[in-house]
């Protein structure tokens, strides 16, 4: 007895060994998109203002490039105000009672709005990137909310501290999202395959979706995170699945994710609503 | 001791900050990131026990984790490389290591603390990919990634070794 005993104290660094590796483990396995715990991410208070830091002095870095992108963003705003006015003026000349037609329900009519974020902390060439934004829960977002930057899709947030978030982007194999050619309305699911972060894969297209290269990628709108029609990037190549019944796409992402520094959440005015049915259908499982 | 405690405590605060403020934004050619705080590990005092060198490579894992959001990821590789750390050192060097010096230049030669870094970080490295790469699994590119960060992170910590006064002094105790 006492020399198992003893046997056991001299192997002790075995067992302490594999019960590390066990908690590490087991921290690997909860690590799921739908994880609640936010000690161990950059959402944390502390890692994030320290990790903020670093995406603080890289923004200075980019400040040319984003003034340029914001001018030619501006530009194509005001294009689409004009045009927009215009057509109103036609409408007011054309219409009688243009006056019953009101401010308001234009607003309810669509039920998107954005938050504007900071990025602290990205990366790109890992296999799992993912991006921390500087807005929280205190900012009205929540998990499940996609993200956008001036350009196209960035991501979707996972997990959601006070004054933090973090976003999983496209470039993640955990993220999902449908998308189809625009004009038409077969859609695919887009994937990223690890390996170059300017590109990823619309796969399952249906092989009678017709498009052809430059074609732009847009967002379903089946999901609630973002609304239809944010572009994702446009087709530069395309080959036959195994299954020969569907295409599978190379998408050149319209998000730059190496120079990545405003972004914008979308706030879904009906979240609420949604959060609470989810929620009941939670309790109900 | 006290003082072995502090030289610990100065390069985990170091070399945390170092990796997740500079380095982990760095990805040569996209494949190879240097995981510098591997040196925090290969660093720690030679006699010390094997349940401490594994709970502080833990630690080490662990913190790095928070910072770059991959939960339990660096911990599972850190813990490894701290239980195979004794194993290795016997490797090269036999028994008759200074306890209380930490591995250096001076101590195992410039050839051996090369040879010792150089297994060291490709053990650490292997793990730590395999681990990874449970999310998404392409052998020839992992293998790619593998040997290329193992290149960096031995190259920056021999680097780093060279330069590092403060281990040039302790080789002088003897």
């Amino acid at each position: 007895m006492r020399k198992l005993l003893d046997f056991l104290v001299s192997k002790r660094h075995w067992f302490l060994f594999f019960l590390l590796e066990i908690i590490a483990f087991a921290f690997i396995y909860r690590s799921s998109v739908y994880q609640r715990n936010i000690l161990l991410s950059t959402a944390n208070v502390i890692t994030g203002s320290i990790v903020s830091v670093s995406g603080s002095m890289q923004s200075y870095f980019y400040l040319r490039k984003e003034n340029k992108d914001l001018l030619s963003r501006n530009g194509e705003l005001e294009m689409g105000v004009l045009e927009l006015r215009n057509k109103l003026n036609e409408m007011v000349a054309d219409t009688v009672t243009f006056s019953g037609f009101q401010g308001t329900e234009l607003a309810d009519a669509f039920k998107y709005s954005f938050i504007t974020a900071k990025v602290v902390n990205n990366s790109v060439a890992r296999l799992s990137n993912y991006i921390t934004i500087n807005k929280g829960g205190k900012d009205g977002i929540y998990t499940h909310m996609g993200v956008v930057s001036d350009r196209g899709v960035v991501g979707i947030v996972s997990k959601v501290a006070d004054h933090y978030s973090v976003v999983i982007p496209v470039l993640n194999p955990k993220f999902k999202l449908s998308g189809k050619v625009v004009g038409s309305s077969h859609f695919g699911s887009l994937s990223w395959d690890g390996r170059n972060p300017r590109y990823a894969t619309l796969s399952e297209l249906p092989r009678n979706v017709e498009f052809t290269q430059g074609d732009t990628i847009v967002t379903s709108g089946y999901s609630a995170a973002f609304p239809e029609g944010i572009i994702i990037g446009t087709v530069s190549g395309y080959r036959k699945q195994n299954d020969d019944n569907f295409y599978s796409l190379d998408i050149e992402l319209a998000t730059d994710f190496h120079a990545l520094n405003n972004v914008r959440v979308i706030r879904n005015n009906d979240q609420a609503e949604q959060r609470r049915l989810e929620e009941e259908a939670k309790e109900n499982d | 001791m006290i003082n072995n405690v502090l030289k610990a405590v100065i390069y985990f605060i170091v070399l945390v900050l170092v990796q997740v403020l500079i380095l982990n934004n760095i990805h040569f050619f996209r494949v190879a990131v240097p995981f510098l705080y591997l040196y925090f590990i290969l660093k720690l005092p030679a006699g010390m026990s094997r349940t401490s060198l594994l709970l502080l490579s833990f630690l080490m894992g662990i913190t790095i984790d928070a910072f770059s959001n991959t939960p339990g990821l660096h911990a599972a590789a850190a813990t490894f490389a701290g239980f195979v750390r004794q194993p290795v050192i016997r490797l090269f060097m036999g028994k008759d290591v200074i306890p209380d010096l930490s591995p250096s230049y001076r101590m195992f030669g410039v050839g051996g603390f090369m040879k010792y870094t150089l297994v060291m970080v490709f053990l650490h490295h292997t793990v730590l990919y395999l681990v990874e790469s449970f999310s998404l699994f392409d052998p020839v590119f992992l293998v790619i990634r593998i040997l290329a960060s193992v290149i960096l992170t031995t190259l920056l910590i021999c680097t780093v070794e060279a330069f590092n006064v403060e281990s040039l002094k302790s080789g002088d105790k003897q």
